[in-house]
């Protein structure tokens, strides 16, 4: 028996395991990239149970690392050798407060639960992750951005206060007005600066029904040129779109010969709107090129807003959810965004669609507010992602290109949204947060001084 | 039959399997449309190659006009420059490294709009995979 055990566990409310109770999934996240095993797994019962938790690391040396439903393919949500805090142990919602239409959860409650809940009083948060099966203390510890991010921002602008624990065991309540510093360092902080324990999420109402247009677009820069009008129009309450390939067999590629692709461009755009009042049609399509009109989808909106739920069933069904997810995410440039979706498209291979999709989101670049997370400036932006699932024998010849695609990506003057495959050099960490990372390194000796608090990742140990 | 590095022969067969490439002639079709396509390449000098070489494409819209070794690391005439140590060449054309590889982590330093390059990966990739399909003897050392 591990010789910290009995302490740990009679300290805590919650379970904790040793490795010989571990399954597979205590080892890897989604990415399947990497393989760590921790000392101890915690299910922690309350915001008590993580202050002893973060007491107890720093006393024997331990890091500690949290994990929502550990979607994340870096190294997060693992740990190597130290304490993993499984964080969906703490699932409560709280009552919503039908004043400042606000309701405080607990970091581990899947946005699909809450979703849920909300949908019975018409209540909707602002931004939902396409995935819903992720945790709230997850998504704002990334970002947590989805298709009506163009409107709303990140799923971290519409937090109205957190509680915190830092890395010294302190509970901080924080907000954009109080403890702003910890706040916003904690909001896409990657659990560098505390651990999340209990979140005041902003609402809105929603209206019962959607209308879903099933546009498609055969050419990049036009499909681009309606999505910002789109945006503009003010008309819209979702925007989501991808890239699909038509196969087109094989060409020489370096001289051996490879499937290639002519890819298209869906566009699907939706109103909510009240039964009995749809939308006009040729209003809300007036001015837009597609190259087809394909469908129209009537639906409730919970049952919009769990769309992808097929999606990923079908995943776990054909087990490609057990693949490698090395995805390459980045939030582009208007002005270069064509031109990069283009260049990597032409050398991405249709078989993506195997478990796996492209993804392309128009977004703004002056609805977040989140010091973390970075994007280009400008007020357009184009969210673009690759998002393969790989067979773990294929990693070796596919690895190198999708870091080509990450190069390229950033030297088209992309951000790295970093819930993906991120292997970036300390200096391109640098690169990326440009005058952040100062501060971040400063928040990071404030917060944490003992750097318990999930490492592996941002390079704070190579910064003197 | 193999053909040594460096010759004027084998810039010849360069051209030439450019010219017959359906890869590259896809690939490059908008190479030098409205620029400056000619590349130079310069193998720098390492353990195995004694002296700097550099070798002058004329490429325009997927056909290429003529190549030729031509003396110094600099031509009036080229519109960009590819540049490495013969070593990185020598992965680059074996297919130890990846072409895309070796220009975006900097081992290979490019000349010229790195912008217009990047928007035409697939015709610099099929220029280099010519002359790797080329059966070449390298200088050794």
């Amino acid at each position: 028996m591990d010789p910290l055990y009995e302490t740990l566990a009679a300290s805590l409310q919650g379970t904790v395991r040793t490795p010989d109770a571990f399954t597979a999934e205590h080892r890897e996240n989604y990415g399947r990239i990497f393989r760590w095993t921790p000392r101890f797994v915690v299910q922690p019962q309350s915001q008590r149970d993580i202050v002893t938790l973060v007491r107890f690391c720093r006393e024997h040396g331990l890091h500690l690392t949290n994990r929502g439903a550990a979607h994340s393919q870096s190294q997060l949500a693992i740990n190597h050798g130290g304490v993993l805090v499984e964080m969906q142990s703490m699932h409560a919602i709280g009552a919503v407060d039908e004043k400042s239409l606000t309701v405080d959860v607990e970091p581990g409650v899947l946005w699909s639960d809450l979703t849920h809940r909300l949908a019975k009083s018409g209540l909707v948060p602002p931004v939902l992750t396409n995935n819903l099966g992720v945790t709230v203390g997850g998504t704002l510890s990334m970002a947590g951005i989805g298709v009506a991010s163009f409107r709303y921002g990140s799923q971290g602008d519409n937090v109205v206060e957190m509680d915190v624990v830092t890395g010294e065991g302190s509970v901080v309540t924080c907000s954009p007005e109080t403890n702003d510093e910890l706040f916003w360092g904690a909001i896409a902080g990657l659990g560098s600066f505390g651990v999340i324990t209990r979140a005041r999420l902003q609402l809105r109402r929603m209206k019962p029904m959607t209308r879903t247009y099933y546009l498609l677009y055969d050419d990049v820069r036009v499909f681009l040129e309606d999505a910002r009008s789109a945006m503009d129009s003010g008309k819209w309450d979702h925007l989501e779109s991808w890239g699909a390939p038509c196969a087109q067999g094989t060409r020489p590629v370096a001289g051996e010969r490879q499937v290639f692709a002519k890819w298209f461009y869906p566009f699907h755009l939706t109103i909510e709107y009240d039964a009995g009042s749809p939308p006009d049609d040729a209003a809300m399509l007036a001015g837009l090129r597609p190259y087809d009109n394909l469908y129209t989808d009537d639906c409730p909106t919970i049952e919009f807003l769990e769309r992808m739920v097929p999606v990923f069933a079908l995943w776990k069904k054909a087990g490609t959810w057990e693949f490698m997810h090395p995805w390459i995410e980045c939030i582009l440039p208007w002005e270069t965004a064509a031109d990069c979706i283009e260049q990597v498209l032409a050398d991405t291979p249709p078989g993506i669609q195997l478990g796996g999709h492209v993804l392309l989101w128009p977004a703004k670049g002056t609805t977040s507010r989140s010091k973390n997370f970075m994007v280009p400036a400008g007020d357009n932006l184009v969210g673009f992602g690759l998002l393969p699932a790989v067979p773990q024998k294929f990693w070796g010849e596919v690895s190198e290109r999708l870091e080509n695609v990450s190069r390229m990506m950033l030297l088209f003057g992309a951000k790295r949204y970093l819930s993906g495959w991120v292997n970036f050099t300390p200096e391109e960490w640098k690169e990326h947060f440009g005058a952040r990372w100062h501060e971040l390194v400063a928040l990071k000796r404030r917060y944490d001084p003992d750097s318990i608090l999930n490492p592996g990742f941002l390079p704070f140990e190579a910064t003197p | 039959m193999s053909l040594t590095f460096g010759t004027e022969a084998w810039a010849a067969a360069l051209a030439a399997a450019l010219n017959v490439s359906s890869e590259y002639r896809n690939a490059a079709a908008k190479w030098g449309d409205g620029f400056n396509g000619n590349v130079l390449l310069v193998f720098d000098a390492d353990a195995t190659l004694g002296t700097t070489r550099a070798l002058f494409v004329e490429l325009t819209k997927g056909s290429c006009r003529g190549a030729s070794f031509v003396p110094g690391v600099s031509h009036p005439d080229a519109g960009f420059g590819l540049r490495a140590p013969l070593s990185v060449w020598r992965d680059v054309l074996s297919r130890k490294t990846l072409a895309a590889t070796a220009i975006l982590t900097g081992k290979m330093k490019v000349e010229g709009d790195r912008m217009t390059l990047l928007k035409h990966t697939a015709a610099h990739r099929a220029l280099v995979a010519c002359a790797a399909a080329l059966d070449t003897e390298f200088p050794s050392a």
